[in-house]
């Protein structure tokens, strides 16, 4: 099986100062990969080099290639305008630390994106937004409420609502930014079941600052430290608890 | 525990009696303006007073073609200011956060200290001759001169109380929308502006009070002719622009008396606008309506 995204040389300056510097890394399909590191060594500016998304901060500059292979449908490097930025951006999801709903309702939080950027509209919109929140477990919870306030829902609720919101946008590659960092140990723990159901059908790659959650849900753990990929481990390395502490503490 | 030292409390006596002083200020304002319109409820005064016709020769001092032109002139001048301010606010917001917003910011701002008798003085100048020849009859001073000028003067209000309120938003909700595809002009239709629509509307109250309250450029750019403002090319008269030029010429009439319902009128009115403001958004205090309202009226006279 060929990697869904390969990672090659690649650097990204903030103000001319390297954020990330020769960074290798493919991700394959099937897999959750999980970065470790220090706050500040450069974990979400990975994750938002693939779907060029530091471009929305202001003086930043990537040098190297992010190569897609999407099936059926796509193959190259990001960087080099060969994608539409926003089929780019749909076709790589991301979820953030906070949830990040719209403050519309909850039926409008999943429909109004898929029409501005895909264009849906009728029973074809219904259906994908019922079978998003059917995928994130939400749909039993909301299906009597969804002309409410997002914002009514609870803080696990909500990030559910934004996996389903991206979800429903049919993405490849999912990229979550410690997606229950702000969630109670309940939530987390759905949100990481759902992942590990979801795993099957994308390709993950996964920020977290928990070691237990990183041991359960992680195939690979990549670490970073000042900008570099300095370690990978994979579920062996992992299995035992006491080696996985070790080689982690002398990552950090 | 913990000791308020003697200066702290002065500073607090002296706040409370200016708080103080500002309330009963404001109170006696209104209370006065009631008191000077007594005299219109006796008779048949009122019905004068509220008629169409303003004609002091034959005793006819009716000041509602002046309601009528503060009116449309205002919502004439929102009308027009309104959708540029929106546009400004994409471009410095979501279109170009660098240096290029930075200076249309600066340049907003100190659009903002301009008295307003240079846009009037301008405006004479330079739109009173392309509205005259633009119009089949008439002077160029007319109902459209004064609202684009009038325009130009309040785009700065709403457009950085629109933009503060678009800055005050979750950052997350437009690096979620760029994460999902939306181009910037998305993120702002579909997103941001929904998001805020409080905040925007708020702002278009402000202006709105703003162009309704602004007195030079009317009287400048209307002509002043006491009429019902029928056209975008009629000459006209606002209410602000109204009493200014009865007071100066008069002090004794009815036609004198008419100047206080026009001024009640026109408190009521700015009143509501401020109650409105304050329903629509509570983050933009009415304070920002009142020190707007104030600058304008020092610059004025």
């Amino acid at each position: 099986m060929e990697p869904a995204v390969v990672i090659s040389n690649l650097e990204v300056l903030f103000f001319g100062k390297a954020v990330l510097k020769d960074i290798h890394l493919s991700l394959w399909p099937g897999r959750i990969t999980v970065l470790v590191g220090p706050s500040g060594s450069g974990k979400s500016t990975l994750l938002r080099a693939i779907n060029r998304l530091n471009e929305f901060f202001p003086d930043c500059q990537t040098r190297g290639s992010v190569s897609l292979h999407l099936q059926n449908q796509y193959h190259g490097d990001i960087y080099q305008n060969t994608i539409p930025l926003s089929d780019l951006r749909r076709r790589v999801g991301m979820v953030f630390q906070t949830p990040a709903v719209l403050p519309f309702s909850i039926e409008k939080n999943i429909t109004m994106p898929l029409q501005v950027t895909v264009g849906l509209t009728g029973s074809a919109l219904t259906e994908r937004m019922t079978r998003a929140l059917q995928e994130v477990a939400l749909w039993d919870e909301v299906k009597d409420r969804l002309k409410s306030s997002a914002n009514t829902l609870s803080g696990g609720q909500q990030q559910r609502l934004c996996l389903a919101r991206v979800l429903a946008l049919e993405p490849q590659i999912l990229l979550l930014d410690e997606p229950t960092a702000s969630l109670d140990y309940k939530s987390a723990a759905r949100i990481e079941s759902l992942l590990l159901n979801l795993k099957e059908r994308y390709t993950i790659l996964a920020i977290s600052h928990s070691l237990s959650q990183t041991r359960r849900i992680a195939d690979r753990v990549c670490v970073l430290r000042q900008g570099q990929l300095i370690q990978e481990m994979d579920r062996n390395d992992m299995a035992d608890i006491r080696t996985f502490q070790g080689l982690m503490e002398a990552a950090f | 525990m913990l000791k308020i030292n003697p200066p702290e409390k002065w500073i607090e006596t002296g706040l409370f009696m200016a708080a103080v002083v500002s309330a009963v200020a404001i109170v006696s304002i209104l209370l006065l303006l009631i008191y000077f319109c007594l005299p219109l409820f006796s008779g048949n005064g009122l019905s004068r007073v509220f008629s169409w016709r303003w004609q002091p020769i034959d005793g006819q001092f009716g000041i509602l073609p002046m309601c009528a032109g503060s009116l449309a002139l205002s919502i004439l001048a929102l009308g027009i200011a309104f959708p540029p301010a929106i546009g400004i606010c994409t471009l410095v917001h979501v279109l170009s956060r660098g240096v290029f917003a930075r200076i249309v910011l600066i340049l907003t701002h100190f659009m903002t200290g301009i008295p307003t008798v240079i846009y009037g003085f301008v405006s004479v100048f330079v739109l009173v001759p392309r509205i005259r020849s633009l119009s089949e009859a008439g002077t160029g001073f007319s109902l459209l001169t004064a609202a684009i000028t009038l325009a130009i003067l309040i785009l700065p209000t709403i457009v950085l109380v629109c933009y503060t309120r678009l800055e005050q938003l979750d950052p997350v909700l437009r690096l979620a929308s760029a994460a999902m595809g939306f181009t910037p002009i998305q993120q702002m239709r579909h997103v941001l502006m929904p998001a805020a629509t409080k905040g925007v509307a708020a702002a278009a109250i402000l202006g709105l009070g703003r162009a309704m309250g602004d007195t030079l450029i009317s009287l400048m750019l209307a002509g002043n002719a006491a009429q019902f403002p029928g056209s975008l090319f009629t000459s006209f008269r606002s209410l602000t622009a109204h009493i200014g030029l009865v007071v100066a010429t008069d002090s004794q009439s009815l036609a004198y008396q008419s100047v206080f319902a026009a001024g009640l009128v026109l408190f009521l009115l700015v009143a509501a606008l401020n109650l409105i403001i304050r329903k629509t958004d509570n983050r933009i205090t009415a304070n920002a309506f009142l020190r707007v309202q104030e600058t304008r009226h020092e610059q004025n006279f």
